[in-house]
């Protein structure tokens, strides 16, 4: 079988397992949403339209961060019960393509929770985007799969760590800090509309960049935390 | 400067030079003093520690 | 396990060398150099801030090529693969030392010169962010199953190494569309002639010291390595003599 075989059975395999408890998506969806209900309480985004504007950005990213990182340690502890990672080391799939099946899924369990969450996002912050809106659609997927593959291999890495849930944030947040500028000041910039769009493509460009570098890193490395004993 | 201006406390400046001073030596004397301590602790005990 | 004879033989020189030269460097900075005409005598806090910060760079590269090289030898060669993780722990945490140092020291000079701790600039970004990668590794090293600990940490040198420069790039080019403050314009940004010695001094001084201190880390991690290992083979032959 070749590699994108393997690779769509682990994604239909993860996706079965998701679909029959749906823990995972609802856990993200309550998480993200309480996030932003915190925050709308913390001032009163009618009376303060262009703050609210300035902040929104970093609030609904900041949401989608730590409801992420609380699925992504579950992505992996499922694979822990009877012994299946056992079995996956042994199995002659190449270990990047579990990787990259997980880190697939992941992304559409985000993307699914970003679907729900933004239309509530724009009516609890009353928000009118005055620049181009279509350029999220660009962002939001970009910006996302930054945080979903490295956090997808920074949970793998402390698997059969003591402490496992306080290692993914602790790794997660530094690493991606590149990729959480790019992403918060190019969503900023739209929502804002006072960004060149020049800027904005050019904080698009970097957060490719920096996708497809850390992309090419994490299957090249995946092998070796996988069998690091 | 002079030993008595260096330990001066009076302006904010001098305060913050004394203390930027102390910070490294503690930080460096700290981490060398750690080091010391655990080799002084495992060339003692052998293999049990 | 023969331990590096080269490494004893220098070690209480080198001390001995270094603090001379240390001490030497704190007079000159302190009594000797004239003071800034800028900034008055909170100026000398940068012949101890600067050094620091230049080697705060030099040490993660040390760790980052013992990390490659442990991952190199990992199967090939045991004993040269667990010296090269010796040498990257050791030099993770002589990076965090001089990273806090550098961060301290900067945000009480920033404090006393222009009146405020921090900015998000370029160089002060990245120095935190070369913090929280290193504090991270240190916590993975503690946190983790003891066989693989090596391997993840040093995949976590690699992640580090290529981040910290792409970081970086990418803080500087917002900040040359939104220009901020840029603090401490380079190390030899108009620094007058009767100033160089104590820098110079003090530069080769922490360099000295530096190296020092990552070989007596370097040596202490090898001494607990060997005697866990000794501990392993003690607890192995335990198990043999257990009647079946």
């Amino acid at each position: 079988m070749n590699y994108l075989g393997h690779v769509f059975n682990h994604l239909r395999k993860d996706l079965r397992i998701e679909w029959r408890s749906r823990d995972s998506i609802n856990g993200m969806l309550f998480f993200a949403l309480l996030v932003v209900v915190v925050f709308g309480l913390a001032f009163d985004p009618t009376g303060f339209p262009t703050t609210t504007r300035q902040v929104s950005g970093a609030i609904l990213w900041v949401a989608l961060l730590f409801a992420s990182i609380t699925a992504l340690n579950q992505s992996w502890t499922r694979e822990l019960r009877n012994h299946v990672l056992e079995a996956q080391r042994m199995a002659p799939s190449p270990a990047s393509a579990l990787f990259l099946s997980k880190a697939i899924a992941n992304m559409l369990f985000v993307l699914v929770v970003e679907a729900v969450i933004a239309p509530i996002f724009i009516v609890f912050f009353n928000l009118h985007p005055l620049g181009n809106v279509w350029l999220l659609a660009l962002i939001l997927p970009l910006g996302t799969w930054a945080l979903v593959v490295n956090g997808t291999f920074f949970a793998a890495l402390g698997l059969r760590a003591r402490n496992r849930e306080l290692l993914l944030p602790l790794l997660l947040i530094p690493v991606s800090l590149p990729a959480l500028l790019a992403m918060v000041q190019a969503t900023t910039g739209v929502i804002n509309g006072d960004l060149d769009p020049i800027q904005i493509n050019t904080w698009i460009k970097q957060l490719a960049g920096y996708d497809i570098i850390f992309t090419t890193v994490c299957i090249l490395l995946f092998e070796t935390i996988l069998n690091a004993e | 400067m002079t030993w008595h201006t260096f330990f001066n406390l009076s302006t904010m400046e001098h305060r913050h030079l004394l203390a930027a001073y102390i910070v490294v030596w503690a930080c460096q004397g700290g981490y060398f003093g750690w080091i010391a301590w655990k080799w002084h602790r495992i060339t003692n005990s052998g293999p049990q520690k | 396990m023969s331990r590096p004879s080269t490494l004893r033989t220098l070690a209480w020189p080198w001390l001995i060398g270094t603090l001379a030269v240390l001490v030497f460097a704190f007079r000159q900075a302190i009594f000797v150099v004239p003071a800034d005409a800028a900034q008055g005598d909170v100026g000398r806090i940068f012949y101890y801030h600067v050094p620091s910060a230049m080697l705060s760079l030099v040490f993660p590269y040390i760790n980052f090529l013992a990390g490659v090289a442990y991952l190199f030898w990992r199967r090939s060669d045991p004993l040269k693969a667990l010296a090269a993780d010796a040498l990257a722990v050791a030099a993770a945490e002589v990076t965090i030392v001089y990273v806090t140092i550098c961060l301290v020291t900067g945000m009480i000079w920033g404090r006393a010169s222009w009146g405020i701790w921090w900015a998000w600039d370029p160089r002060l970004t990245a120095e935190l962010l070369l913090w929280l990668l290193y504090a991270a590794y240190l916590a993975v090293r503690r946190f983790s199953a003891s066989g693989q600990t090596p391997t993840i940490a040093a995949v976590l040198s690699v992640f580090a190494a290529i981040d910290v420069p792409i970081n970086y790039m990418s803080i500087r080019w917002w900040r040359t569309q939104h220009p901020a403050p840029v603090f401490g314009g380079g190390p030899d940004a108009g620094m007058d002639p009767s100033m160089m010695p104590a820098f110079v001094w003090n530069i080769i001084g922490w360099t000295l010291w530096g190296a020092f201190i990552l070989f007596f880390r370097y040596a202490l991690e090898q001494r607990r390595q060997f005697v866990e290992e000794e501990n392993a083979l003690k607890a192995i032959e335990a198990s043999l003599e257990i009647p079946q």
